[in-house]
């Protein structure tokens, strides 16, 4: 209890940190903030009044402190702002997306992890033959990939050459319903969580091959041997103790992977936060993008947080020292 | 480092050697300038344009040639930033610890855990686009893993020994730093360095390739933009126009992956070592052996086991051995003499580069060098069973005791639990302590649970390698009264090993004495105590005097074992041994029961 107590005070002063972050990055840029929140050809027209009161609706008049207090007041009653380019609140823009990101990197860091473990294990465990050599350097090969260049590829050969997926966005259109649906929003999942294993599943591999391998060389393995147990055994024991660095390992590819949903938001057109952060760069609408980038520090920390929680589960050896 | 990983460096060098090829001779291989409008646009590949041009025109070859530049100067110079700053960041946090450290490592998983890409994309969007902005803002969010990975080298490099004397001696942090830590890095140094030139091609390639890549220079991604925004997968023109500068990216950063790869192993030597198990090719006597005679059990013949090094070490010569029902064998032998290396050559548990290359082993009427590998497994643990050296880490340290027992016990046992408690009970271990987990339990706790394990299936034998090296002298005693007490109870015969003739001396029925590789002397223990026969033994016994009886101060064997790769010419203990004569130099003596010229039998 005592170290969850501690590591919520310090995933808390993180989530400050981020807040404080997403707070100054925006007042750092140069320039007029009224440039940043209207579009570009009107903000010349802007009377000094009319910059006042929208500097106000924004919150943007006081001094930098009153500004971050009211920032925090209304983040804490849920209010992101609104977006420049709709006049809808930021949080629906936001929240509207979240679950078609939740759906992809959930999907491609679920299949990454386990075609990751797999391959990596399989490698490690035959280390130095030729199949872990082939699979080693074939799966450095395609993680080196750059994931816009796959999701282009997949996009070429799958939808237009083979015509097997449709080539644009997560759902035909919102009427459908009930079992069409599902099978619609999978067929439209396939290929851009595709892409992105086959972007995230490389690091999990490396991580699971050399992670097994050195538990290999461990005594507690050879004690296995002595013991008598066969190999599949043996094999387990070191796996499960192989898991253990994989664990973070799984954990900083997910922040690859939300990095990667963002191109391959854009190739597949898929209404993600990522192709909404994209949109909002180039449309200028920085509350927008605020909210995004808030809300993807957030599910990072917490992620994190998670395992650090969920760590001694897995080691017991993590109790004691708390 | 392991062949394969030579073979993927230098891949990886090659590809990257291109790339510098491409970017240094681009103004010289492409006819047209990159950024200007050279032709009509989409054109397909002719001779003017081996590639076509772009929507604007813009002769796409050049933009091939000229994106290496732009990746690879990303590439480095943004990796250059960010190691340095990483590193820099693991010295102060990981030397002055404390406060300081806590702060910067909290930060640094705040940074590590922002997805790279959206960061920079969002960076970028408030600093600007400008080429140089852009390698500025990808090194302010690679930096933070190199620092992490540093600073847990810092923490370790910082104890060694000669850094605290240097930092005992009054040196300036500046040259501890310098001198001493900064060395011990740079592996993890190099490893994390190729990593992030390959994490910086990838995201900058990523903000131009959403067009937001600076707007002045030529990138293969900034080409894949202009490609993706004019439909290209529509049409023919992604063979020349995406292709390319996909494959050229993909070739740049595997060269990075590569190299990189190569240098975690370096960084990491535990990543080496030797591969797979079943690599080392079995030489078998060309008869099926004899079995063991009336009163024996495990019978060694004429066994030699070589280290296949360059050169070859021949750690065990033409060795021959008994143990004898129900009774203890003791094997001593200075460190390096061979005896765990026979034992686990015994036992089927010798890895590579250890290869029995003669010799018979075997178990009762079973001739174990025939078996196999999978055969022998299947006797390991139930006919005879082995406890190996180093007892400290010898457990699963995620795994309780009472289920690593039970998974030997379930070998021959239903109720695997069951059987798992009598055992751990039997050594010794209270009943409350039956659930713990390893790193819970003392060293001498932890070594009675491997005994527990040995005994699971009632061996017939038991070879048991130092079982006691590293404990306390009361809890010496305990283990190998408690192996004493279980060898009568279980009427199992045990071979065990040590390097103090005295203590094995105490429980050993038997003897045998090992020096460099083979055996000087063998047979009844109280009488070679008593009475050694091969000078070796004498000394052996001067360097442990009794424990009881009248205080003599240990008499060191002067000398050096030999050098066991060479190809011995005569007695090996010749050149440290006090009767040294002239044959012992020319003549290897037999072993039986004592080799020694100088003994007549």
């Amino acid at each position: 209890m005592r170290r969850v107590r501690r590591l919520a005070l310090q995933y808390g002063l993180v989530v400050l940190a981020a807040l404080l972050l997403n707070f100054v990055l925006p007042r750092l840029a140069a320039g007029d903030p009224i440039d940043y929140l209207m579009p570009p050809e009107s903000s010349p027209l802007v009377t000094p009044e009319q910059r006042e009161a929208i500097l106000a609706s924004y919150d943007l008049d006081g001094s930098n402190t009153e500004q971050f207090v009211t920032y925090i007041k209304n983040l804490t009653s849920g209010d992101l702002g609104v977006s420049i380019r709709t006049g809808q609140p930021v949080r629906d823009v936001v929240v509207g997306r979240l679950g078609w990101s939740v759906l992809l990197v959930g999907v491609a860091v679920a299949a990454s992890t386990v075609v990751g473990v797999l391959l990596g294990f399989a490698a490690g465990w035959r280390r130095g033959t030729k199949r872990d050599i082939v699979l080693l350097s074939g799966v450095l090969a395609v993680d080196a990939l750059p994931a816009f260049f796959v999701g282009l590829m997949l996009l070429l050969t799958f939808s237009v050459k083979l015509d097997w997926f449709p080539v644009y966005g997560a759902v035909a259109a919102a009427d459908i319903s009930g079992w069409a649906r599902v099978t619609d929003v999978a067929r439209r999942l396939v290929l851009p969580a595709s892409t992105l294993v086959l972007a995230g599943a490389g690091s999990i591999f490396v991580a699971s091959r050399s992670a097994l391998v050195s538990e290999l060389g461990e005594d507690y393995v050879f004690m296995a041997r002595a013991k008598g147990l066969n190999d599949r055994a043996v094999r387990r024991h070191a796996q499960r103790n192989a898991l253990l660095p994989v664990s973070t390992a799984v954990l900083l590819g997910f922040s690859t992977l939300v990095g990667a949903a963002t191109v391959v938001e854009t190739v597949f057109s898929y209404p993600g936060l990522g192709s909404l952060a994209f949109d909002s760069v180039l449309a200028r609408d920085y509350p927008v993008l605020q909210g995004v980038f808030l809300l993807l520090a957030l599910i990072a920390i917490g992620a994190n947080f998670l395992n650090d929680l969920l760590y001694p589960r897995l080691d017991p050896r993590v109790k004691d020292i708390g | 480092m392991a062949r394969s990983t030579k073979v993927v460096a230098s891949i990886g060098g090659v590809f990257i050697a291109l790339v510098l090829l491409a970017a240094v001779f681009a103004p010289m291989l492409a006819e047209h300038p990159p950024t200007e409008t050279t032709g009509l646009p989409f054109e397909e590949p002719s001779a003017n344009h081996p590639l076509g041009t772009d929507d604007l025109g813009r002769d796409l070859w050049s933009q091939l040639l000229f994106g290496a530049r732009v990746s690879l100067s990303v590439g480095l110079i943004a990796a250059v930033i960010a190691t340095a700053l990483g590193t820099g960041v693991a010295l102060v946090a990981g030397y002055r610890g404390g406060t300081i450290d806590a702060v910067l490592m909290r930060i640094v998983d705040l940074v590590l855990s922002m997805p790279f890409l959206v960061l920079v994309l969002v960076l970028v969007t408030y600093f600007g686009r400008g080429l140089s902005v852009t390698i500025a803002l990808i090194a302010g969010v690679l930096w933070a893993r190199p620092a992490r990975l540093l600073r847990g080298q810092v923490l370790k490099v910082k104890e060694f020994e000669h850094v605290v004397a240097a930092e005992a001696m009054g040196a300036s942090l500046w040259r501890i730093l310098g001198r001493h830590v900064l060395p011990r890095l740079t592996p993890l140094l190099s490893s994390q360095f190729v990593r992030a030139a390959a994490v910086a091609v990838i995201v900058q390639s990523g903000i131009a390739f959403l067009g937001l890549g600076d707007p002045g220079s030529v990138s293969w991604g900034a080409t894949l933009f202009f490609a993706n925004n004019s439909s290209v997968i529509l049409t023919d023109a992604w063979k020349w126009w995406i292709l390319p500068p996909g494959f050229a990216l993909t070739i740049l950063i595997v060269g990075f992956a590569f190299v990189g790869y190569a240098a975690e192993e370096w960084a990491d030597p535990r990543l080496t070592g030797y591969g797979y198990r079943r690599g080392m090719r079995r030489t078998l006597p060309p008869h099926p052996a004899a079995p063991a005679g009336e009163g024996e059990s495990l019978v060694v013949r004429d066994l030699s086991v070589h280290y296949e090094t360059e050169p070859p070490v021949l750690a065990v010569t033409s060795v021959h051995l008994r143990t004898r029902k129900s009774r203890i064998l003791g094997i001593v032998g200075e460190s390096g003499s061979g005896k765990s290396t026979m034992a686990m050559a015994v036992a089927g548990l010798l890895g590579p580069p250890g290869r029995i290359v003669e010799g018979e082993v075997v178990l009762g009427d079973t001739d174990l060098r025939r078996l196999g590998r999978v055969g022998l497994t299947k006797l390991r643990g139930r006919r005879f069973a082995v406890v190996p050296q180093a007892a400290m880490s010898l457990l699963d340290p995620i795994v309780t005791i009472r289920r690593q027992v039970a998974e030997s016990a379930l070998m021959t046992h239903a109720d695997g639990k069951k059987r798992a408690s009598e055992l751990l009970s039997r050594v010794g271990i209270p009943v409350d302590r039956h659930d713990a987990y390893p790193h819970e339990l003392s060293g001498g706790m932890r070594q009675r649970v491997v005994i527990a394990m040995a005994i699971a299936n009632q061996p017939e034998l038991l070879i048991a390698d130092e079982p006691t090296t590293g404990l306390d002298v009361v809890t010496q005693r305990e283990l190998l009264d408690l192996l004493d007490r279980l060898r009568t109870e279980l009427d199992m015969d045990i071979l065990i090993i040590s390097h103090d003739l005295r203590m094995v001396g105490g429980i050993a029925d038997d003897l045998a004495i090992m020096y460099a590789g083979r055996i000087v002397e063998m047979g009844d223990a109280a009488e070679i105590l008593r009475s050694p026969g091969h000078p070796y033994t004498e000394l052996l016994l001067n360097a442990f005097p009794p424990v009881l009886g009248p205080r003599r101060p240990p008499v060191p064997i002067p000398g050096d074992p030999p050098d066991l790769s060479q190809v011995e010419s005569g007695c090996r203990f010749a050149p440290r041994c006090p009767k040294m004569v002239d044959v012992c130099e020319e003549t290897v003596p037999e072993q039986f029961p004592v080799a020694c010229h100088l003994v007549v039998t």
